[in-house]
């Protein structure tokens, strides 16, 4: 037997001291890895073990005033894939293709994918998703969702604006008080395996989450209605650009209604509802699109600015009683032109029958521009400023709406030169945002406070507890109430005998102006753009609304109370009606009603006899502001020659084009802003 | 007079005691380890401890045989079991031959299937013990002693090698390295083994087809840089031991084995020890290892015949190398290479073959001179 050797023994004992070095080595290991860097290997396996999933809180619902829902959360459905998951890609996509309506080929890319979700399709129907959920496909699932939803379509869309794919505010109120509405989400935090698998240990931890804060607009949803249609309406029939018609309670400040037309549904905030801009937009570039979404989401009645024209003559009027430096008695020689002016003639739009003497009142509701440019030059260019700042110009009004204008006012006194002041006076070389206007109207129609306009009445918690309720806020008093009363009486003058005679409600005592100004685009007028407006107060002994409505670029008749007097008519008399406020009739008025008349021919008269013949009839005409001498000719008139209308009707004359004559030069334009 | 004694006297109690514990903790620790995914995959939590329990019975009575087998007769069997090692090894080529997650390792013996590397480890332990014998001093010889001894640990380690099992491989050709070096190679013959071990690295790492190898090597350096890809195995192995800490997060507990560790009842068991029963585990378990290792070199000191030291040395040999490389590798200590925790790693053959060595081992432990003063007698 061949015995083992020395050699043998010692190389033997030597591979028990080398095992013996490697034991210790790796019971070092050991004690390392577990213990000393124990510690932050396991922070690594606590965070891949923990998955932190997001409980959505339900975003808070936007109420009218009366309560109705505006804005809601309607349950929805979003299609997964975990394309680990997913056994056979090519079948699933030509599976899920047609639910889904998108592209089979377009799926499988997705299905195919380097991660681990991919998001298939977000908002499906209840429908479709239960369809998918049938088909029973490995590695698809249906997620339920919250979508917003907005139940009146294209409606108050600017009031409300509209929310991202995740529910975040990006428009209107909701981007306004999109942390008020979103609440708080909670949080399931749960140890899973590779997989995303519960393990089957406890430890798991639920956050709830909060709803969010519902909003209760000072927006009446009927009221709303009243302002959509009537500016839908007056859209169409004047074929402008677009209509803005604002309603305001003028004692509180709170809006009642603000409608846009052309407008966009907020459900589908990137689709305009003209099919056929749809198409035209398809084939403009990203860019090119997003540009006409965000043209499509301004909301022009904080957003833009305009020229004010005549309706600015209340302030004008306003600030020459409160100062006193004219009263009702002060007379006003209208002669047709301002002439005084070096290097500029001034005209009155009356200027081929000229107004002749004037009291106060008359003056105002003929809106003679001659009368205007002395009040202001009474009243002296530092009062004037005093007043325009006074009643809010060129500062926010401070409605909580995004992006609202400050407007162009002088900058100070001594940039006011003579030119300027008299353009002031009725309108001209200033601008203005809707609002602005709208508040400076219900000045006259509250006693002469400035309010600041407001469109969120109260927070409601989940349970419609009333957690934050806002007050009406008198910014300032402007002028004293004797002399809102005598504007009152101007106003409802106006629309009685004035320029705001397409605005008479019959049985309530409305009041208002009309303006008309030429556009400015890139600081010059515009030929044949005009901005037609008319703002009023009813009823004018004790205003319960006020109301504004601007029209951009009416095609063909452009004069303030034509266009947009109707709008403002049919708005007041649905609102009072809804509102509950009493008609009362007067004797003239009942009698009116009585007698009627057959429309003459006056088209290819001059508009001297056209307007004798008219008036001899009882009917009345408006032909407002224009360039046109006493041998313009009427072209065409409304109501047709043979209708039969009732006494003191109104009949549009509409006139051959007369020459332009700039009213103000670029130069003096840029000076006054 | 010899034989008597022989018979006599009892197996060394504590590698007995030792490998039953570790076969005991592998039942305990198979079941706790695969029952995810005995779920997942077969809706039954003890699918694979219930195989695993059937093959470590197997083992069991295979080693009580192989204990009261006299040892001396693998020497006159040494040269029909290589070949039968050998050629069970060239069947993974035959259509017999089973891939398993990329590897051809398995043949299909019908009722179950086979990994023929662990029959060529046994195989070429005993058969080099013969041969490492009958060359006695001769193997200091070139031509007579290293030249062939070197042509069989080639074989040997070529055959491991052709089924792209690079742990094996150094296993296979560690441990008859181990023997030759203990039957009296003449040093400087390291110099030599370096060096072809230095070339053969390079070739079986920087080799077309073996890229998986660097990677493994990067991801070794900083398992934290691509923890997602290469350095997933790694860094999911420290995050079981690290959650384990000192005391362990209780038995049957382990996250990581839910699918963060992949097959975490077979390569990295070892972590799963760690998560479950902490360092105290950890330590203990490598602690009977050790105790193994030590009494099988003291076996090999004190056997009574060459051949029975080598066989001893050489069975002890895989166990300790096979073990390093396996904690090594969870520990992060070196590269990340698949090689099983024997006696404890789920997987029937490695388990039958290693208590059927460890049974011969025990078998020579009862004819060693076991107290020195015999020993001193023998050198007389």
């Amino acid at each position: 037997m061949h015995r083992i050797n020395k050699s043998t023994r010692k190389r033997l004992k030597f591979a028990i001291f080398v095992v013996t070095l490697i034991v210790f080595f790796l019971g070092y290991r050991l004690i390392r890895v577990q213990v000393i860097e124990g510690s932050e290997y396991r922070r690594g396996a606590m965070q891949q073990w923990t998955k932190a999933i997001n409980l959505k809180s339900d975003r808070g619902v936007i109420y009218d005033r009366k309560g109705r829902k505006l804005a809601v959360n309607v349950t929805s459905f979003t299609a997964w894939a975990s394309p680990s998951d997913v056994n056979n890609p090519e079948e699933t996509a030509l599976k899920l293709g047609p639910i889904l309506k998108i592209d089979s080929t377009k799926i499988y890319e997705n299905l195919t994918k380097e991660s681990s979700v991919v998001k298939l399709k977000q908002w499906i129907t209840r429908e479709e998703a239960e369809m998918v959920r049938e088909l029973d496909l490995e590695g698809i699932s249906i997620v339920d969702d919250s979508k917003r939803y907005y139940p009146f379509g294209n409606f108050a869309s600017y009031v409300l604006g509209f929310t991202d794919i995740d529910n975040n505010g990006l428009y209107g109120i909701e981007k306004v008080y999109d942390e008020y509405l979103t609440g708080v989400p909670g949080v399931w935090v749960k140890a899973t395996d590779r997989d995303n698998r519960q393990l089957p240990y406890g430890g798991e931890k639920i956050y709830n989450p909060e709803d969010g804060t519902s909003v209760v607009l000072t927006i009446d949803e009927t009221i709303q209605g009243f302002a959509e249609e009537a500016a839908e309406e007056t859209l169409i029939k004047n074929q402008a650009k677009s209509v803005s018609i604002i309603v305001m309670d003028p004692n509180t400040g709170e809006v009642l209604a603000l409608a846009n037309k052309p407008d966009y549904d907020p459900n589908n905030p990137r689709m305009s509802l003209d099919e056929n801009v749809n198409t035209q937009w398809e084939s403009l570039t990203f860019d090119e699109q997003q540009q006409k979404w965000y043209e499509l989401w301004r909301n022009y009645a904080i957003n833009d600015i305009y020229e004010p024209g005549s309706t600015f003559k209340i302030v004008t009027a306003a600030a020459a009683l409160e100062e006193a430096s004219a009263n009702l008695n002060t007379h006003y020689y209208c002669n047709g032109f301002i002439r005084d002016i070096p290097g500029v003639v001034l005209r009155c739009s009356s200027w081929y029958d000229p107004h002749g003497d004037q009291d106060f009142s008359t003056a105002f509701s003929n809106s003679c521009n001659v009368a205007f440019v002395n009040m202001a030059r009474d009243l002296g260019k530092e009062k004037m400023f005093e007043y325009i700042k006074a009643f809010g110009f060129g500062e926010v009004t401070g409605i909580d709406l995004l992006g609202e204008q400050k407007g162009i006012i002088p900058s100070g006194t001594e940039s006011i030169r003579e030119v300027n002041l008299a353009t002031l006076s009725y309108g001209h070389g200033i601008a203005v945002t809707p609002i602005q206007m709208i508040n400076a109207i219900s000045v006259i129609g509250n006693g002469g406070n400035l309010m600041t306009p407001y469109i969120v009445k109260s927070l409601l918690d989940s349970d419609s507890r009333i957690i934050e309720s806002y007050e009406p806020e008198n910014k300032r008093q402007v002028i004293s109430k004797t002399t809102s009363e005598e504007l009152l009486d101007m106003l409802e003058l106006t629309v009685l005998e004035g320029t705001g005679r397409r605005a008479y409600v019959p049985g309530y005592r409305v009041g208002g102006k009309t303006g008309t100004a030429q556009k400015i685009i890139d600081g010059r007028y515009v030929d044949g753009k005009y901005i037609s407006s008319f703002g009023g107060l009813a009823p004018v002994d004790d205003s319960k609304i006020a109301v504004l409505v601007i029209v951009d670029e009416p095609t063909g008749i452009y004069y303030g109370g034509t266009v947009a007097g109707p709008a403002a008519a049919s708005v007041i008399e649905k609102t009072l009606n809804y509102l509950e406020v009493p008609r009362k009739y007067t004797e003239d008025e009942l009698e009116a009603t009585k007698e009627t008349v057959i429309v003459p021919d006056v088209r290819n008269l001059s508009i001297n006899s056209a307007g004798k013949e008219l008036t001899d009839l009882d009917l009345r005409y408006t032909t407002e502001y224009e360039d046109f001498n006493i041998d313009t000719l009427v072209l065409d008139q409304y109501p047709s020659p043979g209708v039969e209308v009732i006494k003191g009707s109104i009949i549009d004359l509409y006139l051959e084009d007369g020459s332009n004559n700039p009213v103000l030069s670029t130069e003096e334009l840029n000076d006054s802003n | 007079m010899a034989k008597q004694n022989i018979k006599k006297k009892p197996v060394d109690f504590i590698i007995f005691i030792s490998v039953l514990t570790l076969v005991f903790i592998g039942i305990i620790m198979v079941y706790s380890a695969s029952w995810p995914e005995g779920m997942v995959r077969y809706g039954d939590g003890s699918h694979y401890a219930r195989r695993h329990i059937q093959w470590a019975l197997v083992g069991i009575v295979g080693m009580v045989l192989m204990m009261n087998i006299e040892y001396r007769i693998w020497k006159k069997l040494s040269v029909p079991i290589y070949i039968a090692a050998i050629i069970l090894a060239l069947l993974i080529f035959t259509p017999m031959g089973v891939e398993i997650k990329g590897a051809r390792r398995w043949i299909d013996l019908g009722f179950t299937t086979f990994m023929p590397s662990d029959a060529v480890k046994l195989g070429s332990i005993v058969f080099f013990a013969a041969f490492l014998d009958n060359k006695k001093e001769r193997v200091r010889k070139l031509f007579d002693g290293t030249f062939p001894a070197f042509l069989l640990i080639v074989l040997s380690a070529a055959v491991v090698y052709i089924q792209r099992d690079l742990s094996t491989t150094a296993t296979v050709a560690g441990t008859m390295f181990v023997m030759f070096f203990i039957a009296g190679m003449w040093l400087p013959i390291i110099g030599v083994i370096i060096a072809g071990t230095g070339i053969f690295a390079k070739y079986a790492i920087f080799s077309e087809g073996n890229e998986y190898r660097q990677r493994r090597i990067l991801a070794f350096l900083d398992p934290f840089e691509d923890k997602l890809g290469d350095g997933w195995q790694i860094v999911q192995s420290l995050y079981a031991m690290g959650s384990g800490g000192l005391l362990g997060v209780g038995l049957g507990q382990s996250r990581q084995k839910f699918f963060y560790i992949p097959e975490s009842y077979n390569d990295f068991i070892f972590s799963i020890i760690g998560e479950e029963l902490g360092l105290i585990g950890t330590m203990f378990v490598l602690l009977l290892y050790a105790m193994i290792i030590w009494r099988g070199y003291v076996v090999a000191l004190n056997a009574k015949d060459a051949f029975g030291s080598y066989l001893a040395t050489g069975i002890t040999s895989l166990l300790a190398i096979q073990t390093f490389i396996n904690i090594g590798v969870v520990t992060s200590s070196i590269p990340v290479t698949g090689i099983t925790l024997p006696l404890i790693s789920f997987g029937g053959t490695s388990l039958v073959i290693y208590l059927a060595g460890l049974g011969i081992l025990m078998n020579i432990s009862r004819t060693s001179n076991s107290d020195r003063r015999k020993v001193n007698e023998n050198n007389n």
